[in-house]
């Protein structure tokens, strides 16, 4: 791949939207319509993630 | 082309070899670690092996994994939570999707999707489909019965990921679906080889040049090993006048190989997949090309039900090329998956593969695409016969094709056979899967 992508910055705006979905969850106050469609914004997030995000420092062991 | 126009994702396709295999390694202990912590049945089998997730340090420990196959995840389920029983690593709120197996090889398998595993799957086929160059100006059709098996589910939302206008197809009969695939002027469309045939077949009863005549450009086959059958491929290809690419991928695994436009074999998507090869006889890992053995696979990042080095007695084996033209990283398989373990089986003596007599049929013009081979016993001795069709208009020529039949028979399978020649249209024709291999000794 010649191309160079900007992975890192792209990790850290998945890392913001994570957040940011799950602050969303935790300020709802239990609306369905609020909670459900934030488990689908992290679905489409953790593809980011698989995509993207898990790429950064792929030696390393998060387990 | 730049990068992002040929791949769906340029960075994870064409990662070097060793940040790849970094990448599994990494993803192959999360999976694991899951596992472990979240399925009782995975636990238990860890345990009773004396092996905790931390024992996997480097690729080379990965053998060390007990293996899993499909008899044992029937066995798990059926239990609560019910009715996946103790492989669910998920509280059962969290599923949204009820899938299950075709039950071609027994009862079916049971699969939970959480929201987040389907959108596992629309994205891996997203790979595959950007890959046959599928894009948003692409009109696909689905001829599928949209039922509880997998089938192409995740084709349609795999479609839609990438951008495409799905359309289902789903309670049409095959006369109704190529006539508003004809109506829409669809570009695209995925089935098993055995329907793409039949569909083409059913065209031309209506009257229909399926090549001239509809808007057919790429086809997906899967569900069958016939797409990476060479004269298989090429009748389907000539009948639609389209490019056919093979698609590989199960209920338990997810889809996990595709053809690229280079159609130099079979990709395996390694960022989503770990394949290993073993041995039949001897269950050494096999790394190098030319020599066959079955699959055991590993799906990351699917969650509910883990998938961990699971044998799929899929026969494959690497390819002997090593960097495809495509660009691609992901290594690849030569001629597909070539069969089933359980189908290959000793005939005479002689080690069969269904895959090498259809080879033989379809490559001879004047036959029909339908045959049915059955094996039986007369005594102590293997018996086996070969029914096919004459195509319409060669029933002149009927005994230079059974010379011809004869010789390629001899050549490619090593056997003889009793050969049975059928009026066109009259051996059995199937919509989805094919059940032509029949062996019945075990039965006698």
């Amino acid at each position: 791949m010649v191309k160079e992508y900007k992975i890192e910055d792209m990790a850290e705006k998945i890392r913001l939207l994570k957040k940011t979905a799950a602050e969303l969850k935790r300020i709802s106050g239990g609306i369905q319509a609020v909670d459900r469609n934030v488990d689908r914004i992290l679905a489409s997030v953790k593809m980011l993630e698989i995509n993207i995000g898990d790429l950064v420092d792929i030696s390393g062991d998060d387990s | 082309m730049k990068p992002e126009e040929q791949y769906w994702n340029p960075v994870l396709e064409t990662l070097p070899r060793e940040k790849l295999q970094q990448f599994q390694l990494k993803k192959f202990k999360n999976i694991l670690k899951w596992a472990y912590e979240n399925s009782p049945f995975y636990r238990s089998l860890y345990k009773s092996a004396g092996l905790e997730p931390g024992d996997i340090r480097t690729a080379d420990d990965i053998v060390k994994v007990p293996k899993t196959e499909k008899s044992m995840l029937r066995e798990a389920q059926g239990r609560e939570p019910y009715p996946y029983g103790s492989i669910l690593s998920v509280p059962i709120e969290q599923v949204t999707e009820y899938r299950q197996t075709s039950g071609t090889t027994g009862q079916p398998v049971y699969h939970p999707e959480t929201w987040q595993d389907w959108e596992w799957s629309a994205e891996s086929w997203a790979y595959a489909l950007y890959a046959y160059g599928y894009r948003d100006y692409d009109r696909v059709f689905l001829p599928f019965g949209y039922s509880v098996n997998i089938a192409f589910w995740a084709g349609h939302y795999g479609a839609e990921k990438i951008g495409c206008e799905v359309v289902p197809g789903g309670v049409l009969d095959t006369e109704a679906r190529i006539l508003k695939m004809k109506e829409i002027r669809a570009t695209a469309f995925m089935a098993t080889p055995t329907y793409i045939l039949g569909m083409a077949d059913t065209a031309r009863k209506l009257g229909l040049d399926p090549a001239k005549d509809l808007y057919i450009k790429k086809i997906t086959a899967a569900g069958e090993p016939g797409a990476c059958v060479p004269a298989t491929k090429k009748r389907m290809e000539e009948a639609w006048g389209a490019k056919v690419y093979d698609q590989v991928g199960a209920t338990e695994i997810g889809h996990w190989g595709f053809e690229c436009q280079a159609q130099a074999g079979l990709h395996v998507l390694e960022a989503f997949h770990l394949v290993e090869i073993e041995d039949v006889e001897t269950g050494a890992n096999i790394t190098e090309p030319g020599k066959r053995g079955s699959m055991v696979i590993t799906t990351f990042d699917r969650f509910a039900h883990p998938c961990i080095r699971f044998d799929s007695k899929d026969v494959i084996e690497w390819s002997p090329v090593e960097r495809c033209e495509c660009g691609r990283t992901f290594r690849l398989l030569k001629g597909g998956v070539v069969g089933r373990a359980d189908d290959i089986t000793k005939v005479k003596g002689v080690l069969l593969a269904p895959t090498a007599i259809e080879e033989v049929v379809r490559d001879i013009p004047e036959l029909g695409d339908e045959y049915e081979v059955i094996v039986t016993k007369k005594g102590d001795i293997d018996d086996i016969t070969l029914k096919v069709e004459i195509a319409p208009d060669f029933k002149r020529n009927a005994s230079a094709i059974e010379q011809k039949l004869v010789q390629q028979l001899r050549l490619k399978t090593g056997l003889r056979y009793n050969l049975e020649f059928h009026d066109y249209g009259t051996l059995p024709r199937y919509d989805v899967k094919a059940k032509r291999f029949k062996d019945l000794r075990h039965k006698e």
